[in-house]
């Protein structure tokens, strides 16, 4: 047997030879029976040793948890957030595809509908998934995906089960132009209660200056389902000048949390299960801190699982109302109006002086105690004038 | 676990992902804790080394630079180490006999005792082995590397994998021959 041959049958065997050495190696093999013993050897010593590692006892359970211990402290809150789940390449992907699939489909199912000529066997929409942004003025320019039950309308159905499947935090912005402001706003107010929603935020600085338009904006939340039904309802109390939804899929994002969350509870239990365990001063403390570090990061994570949890189960409106008027000036007033109010300005002015005069009366008892030294030492002081001149003369 | 499966842990490990590192913990650790167990021979020992191997990957998931295989990568950090800590322990770990004492190479009763080999004599074979000798038959028959990843994950010429297998398993054939066989 060529010993450069013997040596190559280990990596024979395991099957990592390259081309031209197998092919010697073979060649070997064919003509000497001495070489074919040695390889039957080799595959038995392989074999043994697979054997051999199958049986050896996997690492404890626990190594996992201690080497957690040993990786530095978990990153601020900021920067999980940013890796969390726009770091990976794939996860890019990912949204592309997304994204891309449930556009390809809403066009798809608006032109089936098309097509069918609004045809009755498609009924009204149960539901609609607005996909695309509508800058548009008026809502219908939104383009909705039919939430297809069967048949022909798969591709509508296959949008429907993304929107289930993948958990959307919406968010949508309304603006209307309406009459009243102040009105609309009262409705809008009333239309969100009833659905079970509520007024997170308003902005009204109230009636503007002459010339300016009064411009009312309140962000809403309502329950996640009821976001369409929401802007239909708010949509009603003027001109749609702007109707958007966007929707963010939080569902890896989530699901990253449930699994770090799961995983930060099972390192917080094995550090729980060391700390019993007796150990000097130092590695308890070195424990307990780590056990205090892992328990902050569970409630950061848990925090902002159960935000975006909050993101998904409910639907922000962002809504401005405009009035399609400028505020006019005020009248001219009348003789009348003007003599009331040269009556108000002297009434206040005579209160102005009334509130000045007892102001200064304050003053001068809070200071009476100065003035009073000061009158004393001038009194003082002449009298001593008054004794020196008799002598001086 | 595929290597682009391996590599795509990696970089989210690089971002500070726990749930990657857990991931490729359980992916890899008990093959890395055996191949370090089989090197330095000592349970605790073992467990140590096998945490300080998976505490490099995550400091350097970031600065692995994709020449190799993720696998090759992290076995050559396992073997660094083991041999490390042999060293402080004055252990040998460089067999004297890659180049001399060439064992019989003929198919004899050694050959026969290698066949009926239980795990116990096995055990007691591969423990008279040297630790690069060990190493070499691990990475070999149970990990199933190539003369090349050999030769980068134990950092010598792929010359010196080959003599070293070859001679590996001469030896722990004589030191099956050697043995008792059980009867």
């Amino acid at each position: 047997m060529k010993h450069d041959v013997a040596e190559l049958l280990p990596f024979y065997v395991n099957g990592t030879l390259e081309a031209p050495d197998r092919a010697r190696v073979e060649a070997e093999l064919a003509r000497c029976p001495e070489c074919s013993a040695e390889l039957d050897d080799l595959r038995v010593l392989a074999e043994n040793l697979r054997a051999r590692a199958q049986a050896t006892p996997p690492p404890p359970q626990t190594l996992l948890a201690r080497t957690f211990a040993q990786l530095a402290p978990e990153p601020t809150l900021a920067t999980r957030l940013r890796t969390a789940w726009w770091s990976a390449p794939a996860r890019y992907a990912t949204a592309v595809v997304l994204v891309a699939s449930v556009s390809a489909g809403a066009v798809a199912a608006w032109h089936l509908r098309e097509s069918a000529g609004h045809d009755d066997r498609f009924g009204a929409p149960s539901s609609l998934v607005y996909v695309t942004r509508s800058s548009a003025p008026h809502a219908e320019a939104a383009v909705p995906a039919v939430a297809a039950k069967s048949g022909p309308r798969t591709i509508g159905a296959v949008n429907a089960s993304v929107a289930q499947t993948h958990r959307l935090a919406r968010t949508a912005t309304l603006e209307l132009v309406v009459r009243d402001a102040e009105a609309s706003r009262t409705r809008a107010a009333d239309a969100t209660t009833a659905l079970g929603g509520v007024v997170t935020a308003l902005i009204d600085e109230g009636p503007p200056a002459a010339g300016d338009v009064h411009q009312v904006h309140a962000t809403i939340e309502v329950p996640a389902a009821r976001l369409d039904d929401a802007l239909d309802r708010l949509a009603q109390l003027g001109t749609v000048q702007r109707r958007e939804i966007d929707a963010e899929d939080v569902d890896a994002s989530l699901v990253d949390q449930d699994a770090r969350l799961r995983n930060l509870r099972r390192e917080e239990t094995a550090l729980l299960q060391l700390m019993d365990k007796r150990g000097s001063v130092d590695e308890i403390l070195t424990v307990e801190q780590k056990l205090s570090e892992v328990r902050g990061s569970i409630e950061e994570l848990d925090a902002q699982h159960q935000h975006d949890l909050h993101r998904v189960a409910t639907g922000t409106i962002s809504l401005t109302l405009t009035e399609d008027h400028p505020r006019a000036a005020p009248p001219n007033p009348g003789p009348t109006a003007r003599i009331d109010g040269a009556w108000q300005n002297g009434l206040r002015a005579l209160g102005e002086t009334v509130v000045a005069f007892v102001s200064i009366l304050a003053w001068s008892v809070a200071f009476s105690p100065v003035l009073l030294g000061l009158a004393g030492l001038t009194y003082l002081a002449k009298r001593g004038m008054g004794r020196l001149r008799p002598t001086q003369g | 676990m595929t290597d682009a499966e391996d590599r795509a842990l990696l970089e989210r490990i690089a971002t500070r992902d726990r749930l990657a590192f857990e991931t490729f913990f359980g992916a890899h650790g008990a093959d890395v804790h055996r191949f370090v167990r089989d090197l330095v021979r000592d349970d605790g020992l073992a467990e140590e080394l096998t945490s300080d191997v998976m505490v490099e990957v995550w400091r350097g998931a970031g600065r692995f630079a994709g020449r190799s295989r993720v696998r090759t990568w992290v076995f050559g950090i396992a073997h660094h180490k083991a041999i490390d800590a042999l060293r402080r322990s004055h252990v040998r770990t460089i067999p004297l006999d890659d180049l001399a004492d060439q064992p019989s190479t003929t198919a004899g009763p050694e050959a026969a005792a290698l066949h009926a080999a239980d795990r116990r004599q096995l055990e007691a074979a591969l423990a008279s082995l040297s630790a690069e000798h060990r190493a070499v038959l691990e990475l070999t028959y149970v990990g199933g590397f190539s003369q090349k990843e050999i030769a980068e994950i134990v950092g010598c010429p792929v010359a010196t994998v080959k003599t070293r297998a070859f001679y590996a398993k001469g030896r722990l054939r004589d030191a099956l021959g050697k043995a008792e066989l059980p009867r």
